[in-house]
């Protein structure tokens, strides 16, 4: 075990249950270490739903709630709201946080509740042997697509941004160190922040989609397929040209939902003090 | 005689009231008649009292909240009706697996699906105790007053803290809207559990090794404990636990509410105690029979009526006791017959048959049918 | 520059998924015959002395079993 994992890892619960080769466990390590340079383990409340990715928080020794499958935002807004000063984390993956989950996203970056929701994208059902995702490309055979998969990807990040989140970076496990800068980011920014990590799947993506379940196989997709831009404004012509854009997308500010909850609280209490008497 | 102060309110208010005082400082809900004004009187209330009440995007993302706010430290509640109680299900089970206290208010309409959303029912009996997957318990109040609105949601609040558990409201159109004198308590006349905190030092604390009553200590996120939380059935750990440890933490979360049944079950008997024609009853149906049997003594009828009030688990013992010596037992309810199934598994006398007085539609039964349907079935 | 002193591989936990061999720019390691206590074929670190800390390996290895132990100060690889 690495000294990180010394450090952060709870210890009965190892080894991790990903199978050999996953990215799941990279992005284990490059939060931790992203929560190692910023100091803030005590101040963090992790939130999963059911995926491959839910288990990424549980082996972390902090607070975690894993609940139901789709339902990691609504958990971490309970977290939130009983305690805005925590620091609260999602995990979820692309079936977990767009299909099941999908309302939730939308909703939360709409309020721009401060927390950071890291969707971890293997563009599968990866727990579940393999099964169309509503990331899938068209095109892919799965277990539930053998004859091809007729419908549309759909792209997490444009979802969030059209939604109201106030920070969006999309990177894949090929990009550790850039992940962990990024996670720094988003645990620093006041207000809704999605962190969309491609990541390799070689059991099943690789196997069924991309044709090899070599773990270095699949890794090298990513860096051939991933294309870094700092430009925002390039994302659609990386598109165009069947790539997919990773990098920092958009970082604004805006006023955080618990902010605001306190700052009505305060009024309504100031008000109903200046007209006597509790109602 | 305990201070405090008498006012008309409605029996959803009288539930806002009640969770208010006994500390509940989250809300998550989503609009559905019959309960709605629960939603709105929280959301107007709740920040007076730096308390953050939610319309959340479905009753889905709501009951899961209350669990995470349960768990992140402090009281949370929802309410809903019948639909949204069946989204809900999911959610209320992970309260269960994960041992959060907190409180749900089924103001029950009619079904099933969209039903009479503005019509008064009883059918979310079995739903109310069985409505999530696997084996589990939990405990389910009928409140039959705006009264009973308010102290059953005390009650509540106190035995989710006691048992970790859920607590569900059954209440139903009926009792939600009504609107009647409800006496509030002062603060300091009434009791509230607090919640049961770890005793052992924090590297000897295993988070989900309970006590000998069952119940884990509950430290709150963020206080040092690093908590693993999570829905599958686990190890004492917290890890997902193998054939012997799921059976263990199945079992466990199952009796340490049912062995301590005598805590709080309660079964009242109004009018004539030793009446040989006995009505059973749960929620607002209590009110009518009531009438029923205050009429039936006027014609010199003696009658008894149990009123059913801690549903789930059913209090088997209190209601064969409450039913002792009855020779004609009439069910009355608003569903096809419910609770009737539970009394018939409990009183099991051959010569004794239980007859139902059955209302659906929406219709609110009169007392006057009661006595009418004691002469027409005799 | 910089020069490792030795690359640790924590049997208990390794999985045989060869992740660092392959992100390594250096050709430090390459499959080995022992097997982990989950059963895998480990890496083996064939040429240390090839080692620039640079890390990769440890950032990608999926089950974060891999520490380079850096060479203490003056002493550098050729």
């Amino acid at each position: 075990m690495n000294p990180l994992g010394e450090k952060y890892l709870r210890k009965s619960f190892l080894p991790f249950l990903f199978c050999p080769g996953c990215g799941d466990g990279m992005i284990v390590q490059s939060f931790l270490q992203a929560v190692d340079d910023l100091g803030v383990a005590d101040d963090l409340a992790m939130a999963a739903g059911i995926g491959c990715s839910a288990w990424i928080p549980v082996y972390m020794h902090f607070d975690v709630f894993k609940g139901l499958h789709g339902r990691a935002i609504p958990a971490a807004i309970g977290l939130k709201a009983s305690r805005p000063s925590r620091k609260v984390v999602v995990f979820t993956g692309d079936g977990d946080g767009l299909a099941i989950g999908g309302l939730h996203l939308i909703h939360a970056a709409r309020r721009n509740i401060d927390m950071t929701v890291v969707i971890v994208n293997n563009q599968i059902y990866a727990m579940t042997g393999g099964q169309v995702a509503p990331s899938t490309g068209v095109g892919s055979r799965t277990q539930t697509t053998p004859y091809g998969n007729l419908e549309k990807p759909l792209d997490g990040c444009k979802i969030a941004i059209a939604s109201g989140a106030t920070m969006v970076s999309r990177w894949s496990t090929a990009h550790t160190r850039q992940l962990t800068r990024t996670f720094k980011k988003a645990l620093n920014h006041k207000g809704f922040s999605f962190v969309e990590v491609l990541s390799q799947c070689p059991v099943q993506t690789g196997r069924y989609i991309l044709g090899s379940g070599s773990p270095q196989f699949n890794l090298q997709w990513l860096k051939d397929n991933c294309v870094a831009v700092k430009d925002p404004s390039q994302w659609g012509e990386i598109e165009a040209q069947g790539k997919i854009p990773v990098g920092d997308i958009l970082q604004i500010e805006k006023p955080e939902f618990m902010e605001e909850v306190q700052r009505m609280n305060q009024k309504v209490k100031e008000e109903a003090q200046a007209k006597g008497g509790d109602r | 005689m305990k201070k405090g102060r008498i006012k008309v309110m409605m029996g959803n208010e009288a539930c806002m009231e009640a969770a208010l005082l006994a500390g509940c400082r989250f809300y998550a809900g989503y609009p559905i008649t019959p309960a709605t004004e629960i939603l709105e009187v929280m959301s107007m209330r709740l920040p007076l009292l730096d308390g953050l009440c939610l319309q959340m995007e479905d009753e889905i993302a709501a009951m899961v909240s209350v669990v995470a706010a349960s768990w992140g430290g402090g009281k949370s509640m929802t309410a809903t009706s019948g639909p949204g109680f069946c989204l809900m299900q999911e959610a209320i089970g992970l309260a269960v697996a994960v041992e959060a206290p907190c409180v749900i208010v089924n103001v029950q309409r009619g079904g099933p699906a969209s039903g009479q959303s503005t019509s008064t029912a009883q059918g979310d009996f079995y739903q109310a105790r069985y409505g999530s997957n696997g084996d589990y318990s939990l405990i389910v109040l009928c409140p039959s007053t705006a009264q009973e609105m308010f102290d059953h949601t005390i009650k509540a609040f106190n035995l989710s803290e006691r048992f970790r558990t859920p607590v569900i409201i059954l209440s139903d159109e009926v009792v939600g809207h009504i609107r009647e004198k409800v006496f509030i308590p002062d603060a300091d006349q009434l009791t509230f559990v607090p919640r049961k905190r770890p005793t052992v030092p924090m590297e000897e604390f295993i988070a989900w090794k309970a006590d000998a009553d069952g119940v884990p200590p509950m430290p709150d996120f963020n206080t040092g404990y690093k908590i693993p939380v999570i829905s599958q059935a686990k190890s004492l750990d917290g890890n997902r636990g193998n054939a012997k440890e799921a059976d263990e933490n199945i079992r466990r979360i199952v009796s340490k509410i049912e062995d301590h049944m005598d805590e709080f079950a309660e079964v009242l008997i109004y009018g004539a105690e030793k009446a040989e024609t006995a009505f059973v009853t749960f929620g607002s149906v209590c009110r009518a029979a009531r009438s029923a049997v205050d009429m039936g003594r006027e014609k010199g009828l003696a009658l008894r009526s149990v009123e059913v009030k801690t549903v789930w688990p059913f209090p088997d013992e209190l209601v064969r006791r409450a039913l002792a010596g009855a020779k004609r037992i009439v069910v009355a309810e608003m569903n096809l017959g419910m609770i009737k199934r539970e009394i018939e598994r409990v009183v099991r006398q051959p010569e004794i048959k239980i007859e139902l007085f059955s209302k659906i539609g929406g219709i609110y039964p009169q007392p006057q049918e009661f006595l009418r349907f004691l002469e027409e079935k005799r | 520059m910089k020069g490792a002193e030795r690359i640790e591989i924590d049997r208990r936990y390794c999985k045989g998924c060869l992740l660092c061999q392959y992100v390594c720019e250096f050709d430090v390691f390459e499959p080995g015959q022992e097997r982990s206590a989950l059963d895998y074929l480990m890496p083996r670190v064939a040429k240390i002395e090839n080692c620039r800390v640079c890390g990769l390996c440890e950032t990608h290895c999926p089950d974060m079993v891999l520490t380079v132990v850096a060479n203490t100060e003056g002493k550098e690889n050729p």
